[in-house]
């Protein structure tokens, strides 16, 4: 018996005016999976996150997480499953008028009926994870931008979803930055989340992805595990890995 | 030049609907949990408290020049004994609503504008959306309870220092003891005067907050966009409060003569 999609995107198509990013995507995600989505710039993968949890709306197809429909739902109705999907922003997307503490805080104010020492208590555990331990006071301004992309992650995860999306956490980051990004990543792994991974890195994404997508024209151009990518004799791939060559 | 004309005609019915749809929800958002008491208070020393100063200022200048105006003016007809009644009225009717919230429009209006419009364009706004809350709840609720509470009291003030600069100019220049000025300024001036006024205000802090919040949600082009946006917004209050002052005095002059 197939294994059931935890997350599917089914004909999904979107369109900015007359500038078509989405013609007919379509993917499973399952549990404990780790999807690499890789595409040159512009070609609707952060759009396509944004989709899935609701920030864009689609034009045609269906979003389907655990068997429901959520492409049509209201704001409010989205509002609960936003906390089982959780976005991580390219730029961390901190509130800067607010410390880390209070970052991080934020949705376990919103979601959940813990005390403010357990609340405290949790916010450090999840700093300990990231490798940030003692900055709570610290605000955004203060933080590097890998610190900030951290920080970003660590809210996404802080309600423990099920899926997250990461929205190119490791693009602009130097070595060191990108090797706490993706241990972070693979611990988070190890518990059983699933995720989808959108990147440029090719070698971040072999290492993490259990399977690796590209898209192209609006399309998923090409789907397999990243030994299938590396063999891949498909054009599109080749061009793919030509043009990172390049830009390394 | 006629698709220009009906593409603007389409933007601005589209605005109209929007900023609508904004007033429905964050009605619906006043009246249910969860609430953001802290926020509100956090709203209320930024808008009100912080514009008391500038408040002051303009009050105490309005009824200065108003009395100093009207008492030359009256007193070529001998009218100078009505210099505190005219003043009275004309300042807690219209002026110091008009003032104090064309002032309020100008400094938190662009305030608002520029702190939800640079948070919308650094996906500040989509977080908070992407952590299952609702940006309406968090950053225009209080906002908009924050004016409506401040915007009538700064107005109060404005109108009660509008008058006793009046009691001085009338005191100094045209020798009307302030025992006089008082007691012709209550025999004019009725509660309704001064409530209407104050009512005023109410519709004009939902104006400018809803406006200047409309505008950060749908700001783009990173700094240049914010900048766009809030000579808007105080460009678009203002109009709208000085168009709705004319409907709202109509209003209640037919409910109260």
């Amino acid at each position: 018996m197939e294994e059931k999609a935890l997350l599917e995107l089914k004909n999904i198509g979107k369109s900015f005016d007359k500038n078509v990013v989405h013609l007919d995507i379509n993917l499973k995600l399952y549990q404990n999976e780790t999807l690499g989505l890789l595409g040159g710039s512009g070609t609707g993968k952060s759009v396509l996150l944004r989709e899935i949890v609701g920030l864009e709306y689609v034009d045609h197809g269906e979003v389907i997480y655990h068997d429901q429909p959520i492409q049509n739902l209201k704001e409010i109705d989205l509002f609960k499953i936003r906390t089982k999907i959780s976005y991580s922003f390219q730029n961390g997307a901190l509130f800067d008028s607010q410390n880390v503490f209070d970052n991080l805080a934020y949705p376990l104010f919103e979601h959940t009926d813990l005390s403010l020492e357990e609340i405290s208590a949790k916010v450090a555990e999840i700093l300990g994870l990231i490798g940030l331990e003692g900055s709570e006071k610290l605000m955004p301004s203060d933080l590097s931008g890998g610190m900030q992309k951290r920080i970003g992650m660590a809210r996404a995860i802080i309600l423990e979803p099920e899926i997250i999306l990461y929205d190119e956490p490791t693009a602009g980051l130097d070595p060191s930055n990108t090797q706490n990004i993706l241990s972070v990543m693979e611990k988070l792994k190890g518990t059983g989340v699933s995720s989808i991974f959108v990147t440029h890195d090719i070698p971040a994404a072999l290492k993490i992805c259990d399977r690796i997508l590209i898209l192209y024209e609006g399309k998923i151009a090409f789907s397999g595990s990243p030994r299938e990518f590396i063999d891949s004799e498909n054009p599109i791939v080749k061009e793919f890995f030509l043009n990172s060559i390049k830009e390394v | 030049m006629t698709a220009g004309i009906t593409k603007k005609i389409h933007d601005t019915v589209f605005m109209i609907g929007e900023l609508g749809y904004l007033g429905v929800e964050s009605i619906k958002c006043c009246l249910t949990r969860p609430f953001y008491f802290s926020k509100l208070m956090e709203q209320i020393n930024l808008l009100g408290i912080g514009s008391l100063s500038i408040t002051i200022v303009i009050g105490l200048v309005m009824g200065l020049v108003m009395t100093l105006q009207f008492g030359f003016g009256l007193a070529k007809f001998g009218g100078t004994l009505y210099v505190p009644g005219v003043v009275a009225l004309s300042l807690t009717r219209e002026m110091a609503p008009i003032f104090t919230s064309l002032l309020v429009a100008g400094r938190i209006g662009s305030g608002i504008t520029a702190e939800i419009g640079s948070m919308n364009v650094t996906q500040q706004v989509d977080a908070i959306r992407a952590l299952g809350t609702s940006p309406i709840r968090v950053l225009v609720v209080p906002r908009l309870l924050a004016a409506m509470i401040s915007l009538p009291l700064l107005t109060a003030v404005s109108n009660v220092l509008g008058i006793l600069g009046g009691m001085v100019i009338c005191s100094v220049e045209f020798h009307i003891p302030p025992g006089f000025y008082f007691q012709r300024v209550f025999s004019t001036v009725k509660l309704h005067d001064f409530s209407s006024g104050l009512l005023k205000t109410v519709f004009f802090a939902t104006v400018i907050t809803l406006v200047a919040c409309y505008k950060g949600f749908n700001t783009t082009e990173g700094t240049k966009g914010v900048g766009q946006s809030t000579t808007w917004v105080v460009v678009v209050s203002s109009i709208l409060i000085l168009i709705s002052d004319f409907f709202l005095s109509k209003i209640f002059l037919l409910l109260l003569v």
